[in-house]
């Protein structure tokens, strides 16, 4: 029987596949479905060096067969994290890479310093699609300047090997993964969702646009008082907006991650970790093939909690029917 | 826990926008607390994520859900044909807790009651239930939930005064309070402003009060950290409705 194990950042894992960040909570959450250790390696949450309360809701919204996240990095910090959920990986012997952020430089720098070196500790993720506050707020990993110089940083200050994770919100992929190399990160995970926007048209036509029943139909649907009830009668009461705006991911992703992880994984030496729409053990085989050396597995969960489970069963099948012994012969074989 | 398959025996239209659907399922689920939840996959094409509904009814491996049809799943949902398969994850979510000595006093606004139907099936023959809705086509809501089932007249109220007491469910609980019987305790499922009018009500008189909660949801898991409401925890206001609730302390809520 073919083995799925994989080579990486000088480890062994039982396999390729990974969840993707923030798509698994704190990897205790899925448990009575699977076992934590059916993964190859479990990604965290991101994580900071405080507490972060994220978003007011709504948080999540449903768009065509994808969908638009806005949690806001809601994640219980770095110190809660190791003491609270760690031991779980310990206790399962799972591999686990910290993917962290910050509004920062500094704050980058922070977090990694203070993640001790661990052999269960395979990797640091760099979650590079935040907002930099002192930068008037523009997205850190859009300037290849800037995704060079937080890598630098970070990979002075730390052991672990430095994954960037990437945001495909820019003009030339490439050339920011060639920064992050360049400033030494070990390895590349694309793509994180791309930024998107969905609009509520019912609710707004219903409560908004039609001054001929906006009044009335505040105050009818419910018989409560509602607080500027003759303006807004039904958006969402804490955000006051009914246009939503989220990363988007799931199958609409996947061509453009599969595009990311074939150019970058021909230009960059490192291992390349691709996600983006994965659904199926086919879609994995694509993104292997593309030249992924691992995958990330996100949204595909939510819609099937067992879908993790289902593709390391897919992937087996499929080497065995074709009769490959060895996962890496499949790594890049689209454009060899 | 084991993603199950259903197959729809009922998915019938029972006032306005508001269905019934029952479904059998393949195996049994674990044992059902009140004011749990399902996660369905919807089967239609246009619908992505699964989407939660509480469980209304659960015996005989049939899980049955009443709904209201809102968006584009539970709009794909009311036409999914007899037969058809569906795969339901459940039950999920804290349910409604009960203490010794109280009364339960079950307030239901609208299609809150298919939330709060498990539970009055568990405590009728010592609780009150009011049920509050728009107007009288509403009402067989209410019948679909209470025939066959007690002889206690539930509380009705209309907005339009055509059926019960001409208010909302909060209005009429201000009034029924005095006859509920010794030490009420509130258990709610309703619009968010109702939820709010409870709570200003209940603090006046110091009475405790669980309420079930909703919010658009991705995983019903606590995977995804999509389904949050505020709670009044500074140290981490936002709490997973699909993990730490879907049932909430009402005083804990930052409504």
């Amino acid at each position: 029987m073919a083995t799925l194990s994989i080579d990486l950042f000088g480890k062994t894992l039982r396999n390729p596949v990974m969840n993707g960040s923030g798509t698994l909570g704190y990897g205790r959450e899925i448990e009575p479905l699977w076992s934590i250790d059916t993964l190859g390696a479990y990604v965290t949450k991101g994580l900071s060096l405080k507490p972060h309360h994220g978003n007011p809701p709504p948080r999540v919204w449903e768009e065509g067969r994808g969908m638009l996240n806005s949690i806001g990095l809601q994640n219980v910090g770095l110190e809660r994290f190791f003491a609270e959920h760690f031991p779980l990986f310990k206790e399962r012997n799972t591999p686990i890479v910290i993917n962290f952020f910050g509004f920062t430089d500094e704050e980058y720098i922070e977090c990694a310093a203070s993640i001790e070196p661990d052999p269960l500790i395979i990797a640091l993720e760099i979650n590079l699609s935040c907002p930099n506050v002192t930068k008037g707020g523009i997205c850190m990993g859009k300037e290849a300047q800037g995704v060079f110089s937080i890598i630098k940083r970070v990979k002075e200050i730390t052991l672990i090997p430095v994954i960037a994770k990437l945001t495909p919100e820019v003009a030339d992929i490439v050339e920011i993964a060639r920064a992050a190399v360049s400033a030494g990160a070990d390895g590349i995970t694309l793509i994180n969702t791309m930024p998107g926007a969905a609009i509520d048209f019912r609710t707004l036509v219903r409560g908004n646009l039609s001054s001929e029943h906006g009044e009335r139909e505040g105050e009818a649907p419910t018989g409560f008082p509602v607080e500027g009830a003759t303006r807004a009668p039904v958006m969402d009461m804490q955000t006051k907006r009914m246009a939503f705006r989220g990363g988007l991911s799931g199958p609409p992703l996947k061509p453009i991650a599969l595009k990311a992880v074939a150019d970058v994984s021909r230009a960059v030496t490192v291992p390349v970790i691709g996600a983006g729409g994965i659904m199926n053990h086919e879609d994995a085989i694509q993104f292997l093939m593309a030249g992924a050396r691992a995958i990330q597995v996100g949204t595909a969960t939510f819609v099937d909690p067992f879908a993790i489970p289902k593709i390391l069963a897919g992937l087996a099948t499929y080497m065995d029917e074709h009769g490959l012994s060895r996962l890496s012969t499949l790594v890049g074989a689209a454009y060899a | 826990m084991h993603d199950i398959e259903g197959v729809i025996r009922e998915n019938r239209h029972i006032c306005q926008d508001f269905y019934r659907c029952r479904i059998e399922l393949a195996a049994p689920v674990g044992k059902v607390v009140p004011g749990q939840f399902i996660m369905l996959k919807v089967p239609s094409a246009e619908v992505f994520l699964r989407r939660p509904f509480s469980i209304y009814d659960y015996g005989k491996q049939t899980v049955t859900i009443l709904y209201k049809a809102v968006g584009t799943g539970t709009r794909a949902l009311t036409s999914a044909g007899r037969k058809e398969r569906v795969m339901v994850l459940g039950p999920l979510g804290h349910g409604f807790q009960l203490y010794r000595g109280y009364t339960p006093v079950l307030v239901a606004g609208g299609i809150g009651i298919a939330g709060l139907h498990l539970l009055w099936k568990q405590v009728r023959r010592k609780a009150c239930f009011l049920y509050g809705c728009s107007t009288e086509q509403e009402v067989s809501l209410l019948e679909e939930t209470t025939q066959r089932m007690t002889r206690e007249e539930p509380r009705v109220c209309t907005l339009d005064g055509s059926t019960g007491f001409c208010g909302n469910v909060v209005q009429l609980l201000e009034n029924s309070l005095p006859l509920v019987g010794q030490k009420p305790y509130v258990y709610a499922c309703g619009p968010q402003p109702m939820l709010a009018s409870l709570k200003a009500l209940l603090a006046e008189k110091r009475i405790p009060c669980q309420v079930l909660v909703e919010e658009r949801m991705a995983c019903g898991l606590g995977l995804c950290f999509g389904c949050v409401k505020k709670t009044l925890d500074e140290a981490e206001p936002y709490k997973r409705v699909c993990v730490e609730g879907p049932v909430f302390d009402l005083w804990q809520l930052s409504l």
